[in-house]
């Protein structure tokens, strides 16, 4: 292990976080104004990205342009750079959701634990070691517990956190499992690049014998097991509407949110940097599972009448989606499927966070909204509620002019574009996968179009009150008014997206500068390993070492 | 001022459809009772436009054209036509290899600038007209909107410069009729009648449409003017062999463009014939020609102002107007000139007749146009200067006296409580004095009775297909005394279209001709003058008809009427003595042969680039006939002399007329009972095959949806059950989930594991 202090200087923006979460848990002690410490959440996030900003411009502004370094555990380019600003954004939504969660005592346990968990996502996206993986993943994880437990006090929501607990402790297990065996196939922690003393898993796997292969396939299989655990992936999926139904709007919303993009930047991270170019298993397994999960969700959503269950199982066909693009990166990865899977992945995240908002703002804790039926005639008694509803359930169901379309727009046509350009035994696999998709789609479409037909042509049953306070109507208005304009204007996330593709970036260029220019003393590293250019058709994460 | 004329231009069409957004917007809400005054300002500053863009055409030289291209709207790379070698003398480049590049382009020349004087300022006075007309009417402001729309559409249609924009605004003219005639869409005659026209004309427009691709097929261009060729990309023109000219490398030839035009490269033989004959299917959809005028009539459903404006005045001559244009086209097949002709003649010959038993008002005004336009299809049939001049001539004058007539009629509807049946009411001349006389001078200049601008504009008409019969007869025989003397080849052929050179310099039309079209051409414009004759005879019959039975005899009003029935408002009133002033006046003003045998209108027409170069050296109008005027007056008196002696004499009354039942006045009174056999020919087919369409639909596409639609479900259910609730289930799922998956990826290692379970299963139970 090489951290040093430019290491820490990296990660400054993450400690920050972690230190005023630390210190709201201690202050709650003694204060507990819910107003204020809402208030000193939203001002953390608003300047630990202005630090960000501050720190890291130079860098952000080279990763854009296709510079990659390696410091110590961590990856420095525009993937990570981007994501960091979309973390804080996604803690901003979710610490406005929260105002008012976790009864009227334990303000400041809820908003601090989001924050842990904020920063856990921020280190995700820049992991490039094992061991860090895993513990950025924990530092999700665990507060994520603690809020299960911390969202309602009776049996349904007991039971809930329970399962969630074991189930992930379960899969974070196997999560180690796999890690263990890319440890060993790889000889170090390392992701891509490493010492020369110590390659990077990629670079070792890319030269794996083939005796070996085997123990680098079930080592990736573990991994996918825990990872999609946390994407709720076929077949690991089975807790999701359980914990969905059992716990608040707001932990549903963030179950929703969280460790999905957690899991997919892992995968980006962990699979698709280390899976070698000409190697069809990686892409197979993501495929089988893309199409199962989406098959799944959908088909078992079409029969829930209970709005979290049904979001829940809406989650996991939504996981299923996302995994397309990572299966059109391992096979082709000029084609862009990461960018698609982050447009997309960025785009969930806003329709479902606005849809939990939505249902959030409806509720409190004496009176849940729970089925369907009950959204009976919404639309004539709080219409911009139904409208921001009505927005992101046409988004997460992908109808023009929505977000939601682009994002599965860029999503299938790269599956077709891959089955269309690659040989046979591969194309069959990518229209399948692009079929099913479409396919999945318009059965999706049927029970999101459910929920709508309830909330504007049926006649009220109840009326209505803003009973989720200021911040859920804030958080709500927000994700609805950003997915009609990112539907509208889909330019800008788009062209982040494609911008923050590891593997287009690299195909476009490919400069990679040691550890070196951030550390202080450069003798005391030995000289990066020279990783030999990578097959002309898969451009290498980072086929080649500059000066 | 280039400018200006650039402004203005755009701004006909621009006010309205401003005017149609605004009410379209306001009108529900904010303006209701008001709004017509956004149309209103807006129809008449385009008419002011373009009465400025008139009389700045008036001043230019002969051939102007003026086209101003405001932005492109669609480009379709390299989709030139192929070069057609099978056509021969064709110079290749009037078939360019170009692309499809079709600007927002308004043209301005006399025959579009004539159009668009007529459009507006007849659309003006019927929106003030319908300002009393629609009072109180719940869909007042959609009423406005849709005039105002329609206006646009109008303006569009007539100053485009693109076949395809052509279409499009052919199509918007299309749905303007549509929504007007279904306005009071609670009725279900309107409805029917609104449907009814459009698919009639749906089927009008495919043949249009397979013109216009017939066209690009053929000139590979869709543009009527010639477009600058960028310097890179001119090839070398060698019309420049038969045009004698060799500056025309600089342009992209368009299809009714001067280059083309001066070079003659018109396709005849069987592909001109067939663009002509699919563009005058469109020209009968939308001008109501035989046998597609059965919409036209029922049409009348809607508000009278609409039959007055769209139906009588301007969308249904668009027809015309498109033939007009394309003269060029049709200049290059004679065979086609002659169907127009002859469609036209039997058109107006055919509605003639029927108008002559009908006793709803409208519907005999219906009757009416559809015959007229007969007669400028006739006009235009012809082929010559004189004919097509003055088909235009009889268009402009019949937009007065027509829309007069409509308009009176109306204004006889709204005095009695919305009843037309002529049976209802008689003897209204004392009661409404001021739509009497409009009505009458309409009737006067309808049936022809000189000085009214009907005479002039028929007589027109007549003198040139007795002109142009008279013509052939000459060349006939001069070609008959060329080839005795041995001095012509004989040019016998009977073979028709196939043989038909394809390129005809403009003075030698007649010399291409064969003596079989020589011949055959001579007997049928002589057939159809005398036909028209008789036509003009039916319609002074008709009119009169109409007008004792309504105006003349005992006072009688239905009883819808109430005890109101009046003189219609002012608002009404005025509109109708001004169209009633043009009506009388407009043919002494545009026809001076009479004075100086000079015809000002069609001189000022005859400089459009379309018609000056494609039918120069052909007659044209000018010389007064006195032959064909005294004919026509003639039989228009003898009209009148009937129709008083039948329905004056006998007291105004129609209801003897409805007993005698020969068989003549059987046919004319049930239309000749054309609606029944489309309909047993047509629709009862269609409607068949829909039914068993339908139960088809039902029973295997729906059957199998549904079945396809339940599967989801079905597997969803399964699925559902596994979830059982249970965490240890839930664990052992990912477990075995992971091995599945671990199987799946990799067969070898699948292979390794099933030998070692073999292993460990032997070694297990063979101890």
């Amino acid at each position: 292990m090489f951290v040093d202090l430019s290491t820490v200087s990296l990660v400054w923006p993450e400690f920050m976080l972690i230190l005023i979460a630390t210190w709201m848990y201690l202050g709650g002690t003694f204060s507990r104004g819910r107003a204020m410490w809402t208030g000193l959440a939203l001002v953390t996030y608003v300047v630990v990205a202005t630090v960000l900003w501050r720190n890291e411009r130079q860098l952000t502004v080279e990763a854009a342009e296709g510079l990659v370094r390696v410091n110590g555990p961590l990856i420095v380019d525009y993937l990570g750079q981007a994501s960091r600003y979309a973390c804080l954004g996604i803690g901003v939504l979710l610490t406005l959701l929260a105002a008012r969660a976790g009864g009227p005592q334990l303000a400041t346990e809820v908003l601090g634990t989001i924050m842990m968990l904020v920063a856990g996502l921020m280190l995700v996206s820049r992991a490039n070691e094992l061991v860090f993986l895993f513990v950025s993943l924990e530092l999700i994880s665990i507060p994520t517990y603690v809020l299960l437990y911390l969202g309602r006090s009776d049996r349904a929501n007991s039971e809930a956190t329970v399962k969630y607990f074991f189930l992930s402790i379960f899969a974070s297990s196997l999560l180690v499992y796999g890690m263990s065996f890319l440890y060993g196939v790889g000889q170090g922690t390392t992701l891509i690049v490493g010492t020369a003393s110590e390659p990077g898993i990629q670079q070792a796997v890319a030269q794996l014998p083939a005796h070996q292969q085997s123990l680098f396939l079930i080592g990736l299989v573990s991994v996918l097991c825990g990872l999609g655990f946390k994407l709720a992936a076929v077949p690991f999926h089975f807790y999701a509407p359980d914990v969905y139904q059992g716990t608040t709007h707001i932990n549903a919303g963030l179950l929703a949110v969280a460790p999905k993009a957690a899991s997919i930047l892992a995968l980006i991270r962990l699979v698709v940097a280390v899976v070698p170019p000409d190697w069809a298993a990686g892409w197979r397994l993501l495929a089988v599972v893309a199409m199962a999960s989406m098959t799944w969700g959908n088909v078992c959503a079409l029969w829930q009448t209970d709005l979290r269950r049904l979001m829940a199982f809406s989650s996991i066909a939504h996981g299923g989606y996302m995994l397309i693009g990572l299966a059109v990166a391992l096979a082709s990865p000029a084609t862009g499927g990461i960018a698609a899977t982050l447009l997309y992945l960025t785009v969930y995240v806003l329709a479902a966070l606005g849809v939990f908002a939505a249902l959030a703002y409806l509720s409190d804790d004496a009176c849940d909204v729970r089925r369907v039926s009950e959204l009976a005639g919404l639309a004539r008694g709080r219409p911009w509620v139904a409208g921001v509803l009505a927005v992101c359930l046409f988004s997460l169901a992908g109808l023009p002019p929505l977000a939601g379309f682009w994002g599965k727009l860029t999503l299938f046509t790269g599956a077709i574009q891959v089955a269309w350009e690659s040989e046979s035994g591969t194309w069959g696999w990518f229209l399948a996968l692009g079929l099913v998709g479409v396919v999945n789609a318009a059965i999706g479409a049927a029970y999101y179009l459910r929920v709508i037909s309830a909330m504007y042509f049926t006649p009220p049953a109840a009326s209505w009150a803003g009973r989720g306070g200021p911040g859920t109507a804030l958080a709500m208005s927000v994700c609805g008014v950003l997915v009609l304009v990112g539907g509208l204007l889909p330019g800008f996330v788009l062209r982040t997206a494609e911008l923050a593709d590891p593997l287009r970036q690299q195909a476009r260029t490919a400069v990679f500068t040691p550890v070196t220019t951030l550390t202080e003393e450069p003798a005391a590293h030995p000289a990066p390993v020279v990783v030999p250019a990578a097959s002309a058709d898969r451009p290498h994460l980072v086929p080649e070492v500059g000066s | 001022m280039n400018d200006w004329i650039r402004l203005l231009m755009w701004l006909v069409p621009a006010l309205p459809l401003a005017a149609a957004v605004t009410v379209a917007a306001l009108g529900p809400r904010v303006l209701r009772g008001a709004s017509h005054w956004p149309v209103l300002i807006a129809l008449a500053t385009s008419c002011l436009a373009s009465l400025l863009l008139l009389g700045h055409v008036r001043q230019q030289p002969v051939g102007f054209e003026r086209v101003e291209s405001y932005w492109t709207w669609a480009a379709v790379g390299a989709a030139g036509a192929a070069p057609q070698d099978a056509e021969p003398g064709v110079p290749d480049a009037l078939h360019p290899r170009g692309d499809l590049v079709v600007d927002i382009a308004l043209r301005l020349d006399t025959l579009t600038s004539v159009m668009l004087t007529m459009v507006t300022f007849i659309s003006f006075l019927v929106a003030v007209y319908s300002v009393g007309y629609m009072r109180g009417d719940r869909g007042y402001w959609r009423f406005f909107a849709y005039i105002a729309l329609f206006v646009f559409s109008m303006t569009m249609l007539v100053s485009v410069s693109n076949f395809v924009l052509l279409f499009v605004f052919w199509e918007a003219v299309g749905v303007c009729s549509y929504l007007l005639i279904g306005f009071w869409y609670q009725k279900p005659a309107a409805a029917a009648a609104g449907k009814k026209a459009f698919l009639v004309n749906r089927v009008g427009d495919f043949g249009f449409m397979l013109g216009v691709f017939l066209i690009w097929t053929t000139y590979g261009s869709m543009n009527y003017h010639d477009v600058p060729r960028p310097a890179a990309t001119a090839v070398v023109f060698d019309a420049a062999a038969s045009a004698g000219q060799t500056d025309a490398a600089a342009v992209q030839p368009g299809v009714l463009g001067a280059e083309r035009i001066r070079a003659q490269a018109y396709v005849g033989g069987g592909t001109g014939f067939a663009i002509c004959m699919l563009l005058l299917l469109g020209a009968c959809g939308k001008s109501a020609q035989f046998p597609l005028h059965v919409w036209l009539p029922d049409a009348m459903e809607g508000p009278t102002p609409v039959s007055a404006l769209i139906h009588a005045a301007t969308m249904v001559t668009a027809g015309v107007y498109m033939v007009a244009r394309c003269t060029p086209l049709f200049g290059a097949s004679p065979e086609a000139q002659m169907v127009v002709a002859a469609v036209g003649t039997f058109t107006a010959l055919l509605a003639g007749l029927i108008a002559l038993t009908q006793f709803d008002l409208k519907r005999v005004l219906a009757y009416s146009t559809v015959s007229q336009l007969g007669f400028m299809f006739l006009g235009l049939g012809t082929g010559t200067l004189a004919g097509i001049t003055g088909g235009m001539f009889h268009l402009v004058t019949h937009a007065f006296f027509k829309a007069l007539l409509f308009l009176s009629a109306g204004s006889v509807m709204h005095a009695m409580g919305n009843v037309i049946d002529m049976r209802q009411f008689s003897g209204l001349r004392k009661l409404m004095p001021y739509t009497f006389a409009t009505f009458l001078i309409g009737s006067l200049a309808l049936a022809g009775i000189a000085p009214l601008s009907g005479f002039w504009s028929k007589d027109a008409i007549l003198a040139a297909v007795h002109g142009k019969a008279h013509v052939l007869e000459e060349a006939l025989d001069a070609r008959h005394e060329l080839l005795a003397s041995g001095e012509a080849k004989a040019f016998r052929t009977v073979a028709w279209m196939a043989d038909a050179p394809a390129v005809h310099a403009a003075p030698d039309v007649l010399a291409a001709w064969s003596e079989v079209q020589l011949e055959r051409g001579a007997r049928l414009y002589g057939l159809l003058y005398y036909t028209a004759v008789f036509v003009a005879f039916l319609t002074s019959v008709y009119t009169f008809r109409m007008l004792y039975l309504t105006f003349y005899g005992p006072l009688r009003v239905p009883a819808a009427a109430g005890d109101h029935a009046h003189e219609s408002p002012r608002v009404m009133v005025v509109p109708l003595v001004i169209l009633a002033v043009g009506a009388a006046l407009a043919g002494l003003w545009m026809d001076r042969s009479y004075l100086n045998g000079t015809h000002p209108f069609a001189q000022l027409l005859e400089a459009t680039p379309s018609l000056t170069g494609a039918v120069a050296g052909t007659e044209a109008l000018g010389a007064f006939h006195f032959g064909p005027a005294a004919t026509s007056t003639a039989v228009a008196l003898a009209g009148i002399a009937l129709a008083s002696g039948l329905y004056l004499a006998a007291g105004g009354s129609a209801r003897r007329e409805a007993v005698g039942g020969s068989i003549w006045y059987r046919l004319s009174y049930g239309k000749f009972y054309l609606d029944e056999v489309y309909d047993m020919l047509v629709v009862r087919p269609l409607a068949g095959l829909a039914w068993l369409w339908a139960r088809a639909d039902d029973a295997v596409v729906d059957g199998l949806v549904d079945t396809v639609g339940r599967l989801p479900l079905v597997l969803g259910r399964v699925l559902r059950s596994l979830q059982t609730g249970l965490v240890q289930f839930y664990a052992l799922a990912m477990v075995v989930g992971g091995l599945l998956l671990l199987l799946l990826s990799d067969p070898e290692l699948t292979g390794r594991m099933w030998t070692w379970l073999g292993g460990v299963w032997s070694s297990g139970v063979r101890p």
